[in-house]
């Protein structure tokens, strides 16, 4: 297992003079064996600097490094990512061990004992390699994906929002299975969520990111306990106290 | 599939679809083999004939058989016609496809050059190829072909174009899945459908176009004929002996309808899965009087063809109160809130025991201003609530303007109150903005805002917060709770989150496979919560406290789904206090002296003993 360090990373979509900087400047390193866990709000550049490692998005500066070495940014990589809405990251026409055989090596010897062994993994009888992703549930895709994220034994893998489109009633089965795998498998994971329970949950390390910045990161306990930033306090302050009436604090602040 | 297909075979579309298109393909095959004799036997003594019963459609200036050569003439024809739209079928596929394959700044020059031809009409461009091709069946071939690709390289393009952006590509090609491999495994087979319907009806176009090319002289050259050839040598004559240019024109528009009517008919195999029922008649019962509480949902059901998500849903409302509905997906909780506000789809059956409002009674009538005034709704997802052609402050004058017979600049002034009532900065500034230049929670805000327009009693809002940040949702959330305490306003508040629900809420209601398991205060729920599934979804979400040592709580299987429930108790397969009784009877919601409602026959249980 390895570390994954993202080194002044920028992200930038448009032209020079009217575009977006979706990534500004980012510095954060994923330890070897260890989850961190991102935090942010939509659109502050999260799943832009998820996509980027895999070279989904165009890096406009910076380096994302593998061990010290410059991530490839086509052709098979070393890291592999979970998507959020396992409805869409399914092809439909294609059975769940097809899916996951493609992302096998091509050096595989027997591919379908390799998959069954991955549906194992995820808690899946090998009989599910033969079904299409429209007979399953969510939670049975997302098992699917993190089977086909696993094959071929990635050194890192990035996991975006994995739990937010599945029922509550579903999202502890899996948030129990990304966490039983890290730790039989010492997997490096990048947890990427806005909700601050669920990250708090699977993270050793605590990274928030405001506006396409990293405003604070740290051990998880430290982060929650102390926090530096006012946006990380902002976040607690939402998810702690309960609502009500006449909140004036709250009056005429820009969302 | 093929019962799909079965189905649309028996429509009348379907049917004749078929019928005309095997029946021209086997004539295609059929017609060179059994009549060219009688189509190239020239006669001289019965030149320029008409019709008569020896030769239907009379004879040509060389005495042959127009009928005849019109039957002939159907496998050139068609087979020119195919072959024109495969060759712009390939080419289009090529043109389509090479944004994937070739780079992006490759793919942009194609992308352009497409545009630019997509611009030409068809036929403009066909008989541009004609020329540069020059006159003769095989120029016409190329020249239709390549006037059919610029639109179905556009298609193509569309098509592949949001495909390639679905996560399962990003996630092929993070595996170092190959960009052909990824063209054919992935992105083709999900975009077939609308190319293949499409190349169905281009092949009638092509058909007609090719007709119209061989008729102008610039397409199929004697002695070779086909329809368009027969129609030209026919129209010189049209006045003496009619039958002549008709019989060729004739076929011509059957074999384009034939084509068109198969793509018809395949676009409603291959298309979009709807349900073909038809709509169940809503019943409308005698109203009733009703005196007590605001809202009253008495025994509430809602039934679609073969399932009913919402299985007798009670509860009562009174001005003030904050009701909160929990549950899954699948659980029956937004459709009981649709049917509150009489929302639910024409296809849907909405029958209640009582279901007033205000003293009225919801299932007689329409009650549109009743409606319109005192119930407010807020959806989910602000971006599709709002149109985004109009004004933000125009959409909120509207209701007024529906509803309250306000004047135009009176219901503008309202809705500018309203936005500053629902905490925007700026109202007159923003009214006059469009809804993109909102934030998600500042349309939201609006939406709250466009409910105010009237004088509301109730505000249902459905997952008003799920598309919101964390921080965001506090402020919309707050604001609710202003709004409920300085109007007395009620809320009805629909949430899979129930954290949100017990944040706002004073009562929580816990819905599982469209009935109510339990009804209990919002500040009970934590500490006297009776119901295993309402234990078991409090212990399964994580909270700032929760043992990270520990693996979280599950419940296991998966949430009932509504059209195949087990009998007994639902929620009996996931829980583990189930026994024979729970899988044999269902047990009705019984409420205790304190009004908590809870529907388990094991919920005397005391918490304690069973963690």
């Amino acid at each position: 297992m390895r570390e994954l360090r993202f080194d002044d990373v920028t992200v930038h979509f448009g032209s020079r003079r009217r575009g977006v900087t979706a990534v500004d400047g980012v510095d954060l390193t994923v330890p070897a064996g260890t989850v961190v866990g991102l935090v942010g709000e939509s659109g502050s550049g999260k799943s832009t600097l998820a996509r980027a490692a895999v070279g989904l998005a165009p890096l406009s500066g910076g380096r994302i490094l593998l061990d010290g070495e410059p991530v490839p940014r086509r052709g098979r990589r070393p890291l592999r990512m979970v998507f959020q809405d396992p409805y869409s990251s399914l092809n439909p026409r294609m059975t769940t061990g097809a899916s996951i055989a493609e992302a096998l090596p091509r050096r595989t010897a027997d591919r379908r004992a390799e998959v069954a062994r991955l549906l194992d993994l995820v808690g899946l009888a090998a009989e599910q390699a033969g079904r299409y992703p429209g007979e399953l549930s969510g939670g049975q895709r997302q098992r699917i994906a993190l089977a086909r994220a696993l094959a071929g034994e990635p050194e890192v893998i990035i996991a975006d929002e994995i739990t937010s489109a599945l029922d509550v009633s579903i999202q502890g089965t899996v948030l129990n299975l990304v966490r039983d795998l890290q730790r039989r498998m010492g997997l490096t994971i990048l947890f990427i969520s806005h909700d601050l329970a669920v990250v708090r949950y699977v993270s050793d390390v605590l990274a928030v990111m405001y506006r396409g910045r990293i405003v604070e990161s740290g051990p998880a306990e430290q982060v929650l306990a102390d926090p530096q930033d006012p946006y990380t306090r902002d976040l607690l302050d939402a998810v702690a106290a309960p609502v009500h009436s006449g909140h004036q604090a709250d009056r005429g602040r820009n969302p | 599939m093929a019962r799909r297909w079965a189905g649309v075979l028996r429509s009348p579309l379907g049917a004749s679809a078929a019928v005309l298109v095997a029946a021209i393909l086997v004539l295609a095959v059929l017609a060179p083999l059994l009549w060219t004799d009688a189509a190239t036997a020239t006669d001289t003594a019965r030149i320029s004939q008409g019709a008569s019963a020896e030769h239907w459609a009379g004879t040509d200036s060389l005495g042959r058989d127009i009928f005849a050569r019109v039957l002939v003439a159907t496998s050139l024809s068609v087979r020119l016609a195919l072959a024109a739209t495969a060759i712009g079928v390939v080419v289009g596929l090529l043109l389509g496809t090479a944004p994937l394959l070739v780079g992006r700044r490759a793919g942009r020059l194609v992308t352009a050059v497409v545009n630019i031809a997509v611009a030409f009409p068809g036929l403009l461009l066909a008989l541009f190829f004609a020329v540069i091709f020059g006159v003769g069946a095989t120029g016409a071939l190329f020249a239709l072909g390549l006037a059919i690709a610029p639109a179905f390289a556009r298609l193509t393009q569309t098509t592949t174009a949001r495909v390639a952006g679905l996560d399962y590509v990003a996630a092929a090609r993070i595996a170092g899945v190959g960009r052909f491999r990824v063209l054919f495994r992935h992105v083709l087979p999900n975009v077939a459908e609308p190319l293949v319907v499409n190349a169905t009806v281009a092949a009638g176009s092509a058909l007609l176009a090719f007709a119209g090319l061989s008729f102008l002289g610039l397409g199929v050259q004697p002695p070779d004929y086909d329809w368009g050839r027969l129609l030209g040598e026919g129209l010189g004559a049209i006045y003496l002996h009619p039958a002549a240019a008709l019989a060729p024109g004739v076929a011509v528009v059957l074999a384009g309808l034939a084509f068109n009517l198969f793509g018809e008919a395949l676009a409603k195999v291959l298309g979009e899965r709807r349900p073909l029922e038809r709509p169940v008649r809503r019943t409308a019962a005698e109203p009733a009087p009703d005196d007590s509480a605001m809202l009253v949902v008495e025994d509430l059901r809602v039934a679609f063809p073969g399932v009913e998500p919402v299985r007798g849903v009670g509860f009562a409302m009174d001005r003030g109160d904050a009701v909160g509905i929990v549950g899954e997906s699948g659980s029956g909780k937004s459709l009981t809130a649709l049917a509150v506000s009489r929302l639910v789809d024409e296809s849907g059956e909405v029958r209640a025991e009582r279901l007033s409002f205000l003293g009225a009674d919801l299932r007689a009538g329409p009650h549109r201003r009743l409606l319109g005034t005192s119930l407010a709704m807020v959806f989910q997802d602000p971006m599709t609530s709002f149109n985004p052609t109009m004004r933000i402050g125009r959409q909120l004058a509207e209701v007024a303007c529906e509803h309250q017979g306000l004047g135009r600049a009176a219901a503008l002034d309202r809705a500018v109150d309203r936005l500053d009532a629902v905490r925007i900065p700026e109202p007159a500034r923003r009214a006059a903005q469009y809804p993109h230049e909102f934030s998600g929670g500042m349309r939201q805000r609006a939406m709250i805002g466009m409910g105010l327009m009237g004088s509301p009693a109730l505000i249902v809002a459905d997952e008003p917060t799920t598309a919101l940040d964390v921080t965001v949702q506090r402020r919309v959330l707050s604001l609710l709770a202003d709004i409920r305490a300085a109007d007395d306003v009620a809320l009805l508040l629909i949430s899979h989150d129930v954290t949100v629900v017990e944040q706002v809420c004073d009562r929580v209601l816990v819905m599982y496979a469209g009935r109510i398991v339990e009804d209990l205060p919002s500040a009970e729920l934590r500490s006297r919560a009776r119901h295993p599934y309402t234990r078991a979804l409090l212990a399964a979400v994580p909270d700032m406290t929760t043992d990270r040592s520990l693996p979280l709580a599950v419940i296991p299987g998966r949430p009932a789904d509504p059209a195949h429930l087990p009998t007994g108790c639902a929620f009996a397969p996931r829980c583990p206090l189930a026994d024979e009784r729970c899988t044999a009877t269902e047990p009705d919601l019984v409420a205790d002296d304190a009004g908590r409602r809870v529907a388990c026959w094991h919920a005397d249980i005391p918490v304690e003993v069973r963690a």
